[in-house]
């Protein structure tokens, strides 16, 4: 079964330009997600070139659809001022989501999904954090930024300066699991479905030839093999789906995250957010 | 000898971990269900909204599980690899 070809996961042939490890690549992982970014480029100028103030076709009113509740979603919980989040978010979001797809299709040797390599998500999720911590220091300010480390505002102040080993951990926590969400999702499904088409192989040798019975495995192996199939669809669409969303979301939610403590914080406001600031209650 | 001990060892350590990352998840999943469940007894026009952050919840919470699994296969071939 063709789409059921899947190489050993965990493995990456690597190439090195220099010898060291610092320029050591996994160049399957940078094939896989060179053709995903092809893609995602591919499908967003399609949509933007063939853009209608009429009746939209298909693909843009899911465009639409999906800007249109991300910003939503931005608005709800960053704010005004965090109109730039939308592009971040959505090209993270929609790449994420053609690299786990791509994974359906048969395709050659060195080409897996993307995700399925932890330095891949963890490069995503470093952009993320790292545009989080300045977003949070523009706009509370050097002092709120500080600040926002004592976090439960509303207790006594030395209970607060015993919560800073807490919140740093949190901040330090916050890109290891967002890489290890997706990493870990998208290896188990390679896994799996490696794992399960090993078994299949695996039970079909015990059946001996030249017996009544293995007339029966003949039958058999094809059914099962179309419900590992029907697993991997599940696999690869659903669970896909949910943790290109879920990366999506994460990230909005780490945004409104950085600027707790704005509300009662008077000083450190970035001008262009302070309005935003006044409306918003968390 | 040696080696068989210590792969036995992390297999066994892998399936534990597993098997308790299952049940974690598990309930959490329960947990989802159950409220959604809940919240569509009370309100049922609000079912869709309600459906989409269950798989939401749903999604956060397997992923705890999934961790572990690639984690736990990476410790077993790290192990096999590493210990001659």
């Amino acid at each position: 079964m063709i789409f059921l070809a899947e190489a050993p996961p965990g493995t990456h042939p690597t190439v090195s330009v220099c010898g060291a490890w610092y320029c050591t690549f996994n160049y399957d992982s940078l094939i896989s997600s060179a053709l995903a970014i092809v893609i995602t480029l591919l499908v967003g100028f399609m949509v933007a070139y063939r853009l209608s103030h009429g009746v939209p076709g298909k693909l843009q009113m899911l465009f639409e659809f999906l800007l249109d509740y991300v910003r939503g979603l931005i608005r709800e919980s960053v704010g005004e001022g965090g109109g730039f989040i939308v592009p971040l978010a959505m090209t993270i979001g929609f790449y994420i989501l053609v690299a786990n797809w791509l994974d359906f299709f048969p395709l050659a040797r060195p080409v897996h999904p993307a995700n399925a390599d932890l330095n891949q998500t963890l490069a995503m999720a470093l952009v993320v954090i790292i545009v989080v911590q300045g977003y949070s220091l523009r706009v509370l300010g050097v002092r709120g930024y500080f600040r926002r480390f004592t976090k439960p505002f509303e207790m006594a102040l030395p209970i607060r300066i015993l919560f800073i080993p807490l919140n740093v951990i949190e901040e330090v926590v916050k890109p290891v699991t967002l890489s290890l969400r997706l990493f870990g999702n998208i290896f188990a499904g390679t896994l799996m479905v490696y794992l399960l088409g090993l078994l299949i192989t695996y039970v079909a040798s015990l059946v001996p030839t030249g017996l009544p019975g293995s007339a029966f495995g003949v039958v058999l192996t094809p059914i099962v093999e179309g419900l590992l199939i029907l697993w991997k669809a599940f696999d690869i669409f659903f669970v896909g789906s949910i943790q290109a969303f879920i990366f999506t979301l994460l990230t909005i939610i780490y945004f409104g995250m950085a600027r707790e403590g704005l509300e009662e914080e008077g000083h450190g406001r970035h001008p262009s957010s302070a309005p935003a600031a006044v409306e918003t209650g968390g | 000898m040696n080696h068989a001990i210590v792969l036995a060892g992390a297999l066994i350590a892998a399936g534990i971990a597993l098997g308790g990352g299952a049940i974690g998840a598990a309930v959490g999943d329960g947990l989802a269900g159950n409220a959604t469940i809940q919240g569509t007894a009370r309100q049922p026009e609000a079912q869709a909204r309600l459906q989409i952050i269950m798989f939401l919840i749903i999604g956060l919470v397997e992923a705890m599980y999934f961790i572990n699994l690639a984690l736990g296969f990476y410790f077993i071939t790290a192990v096999a690899s590493g210990v001659k």
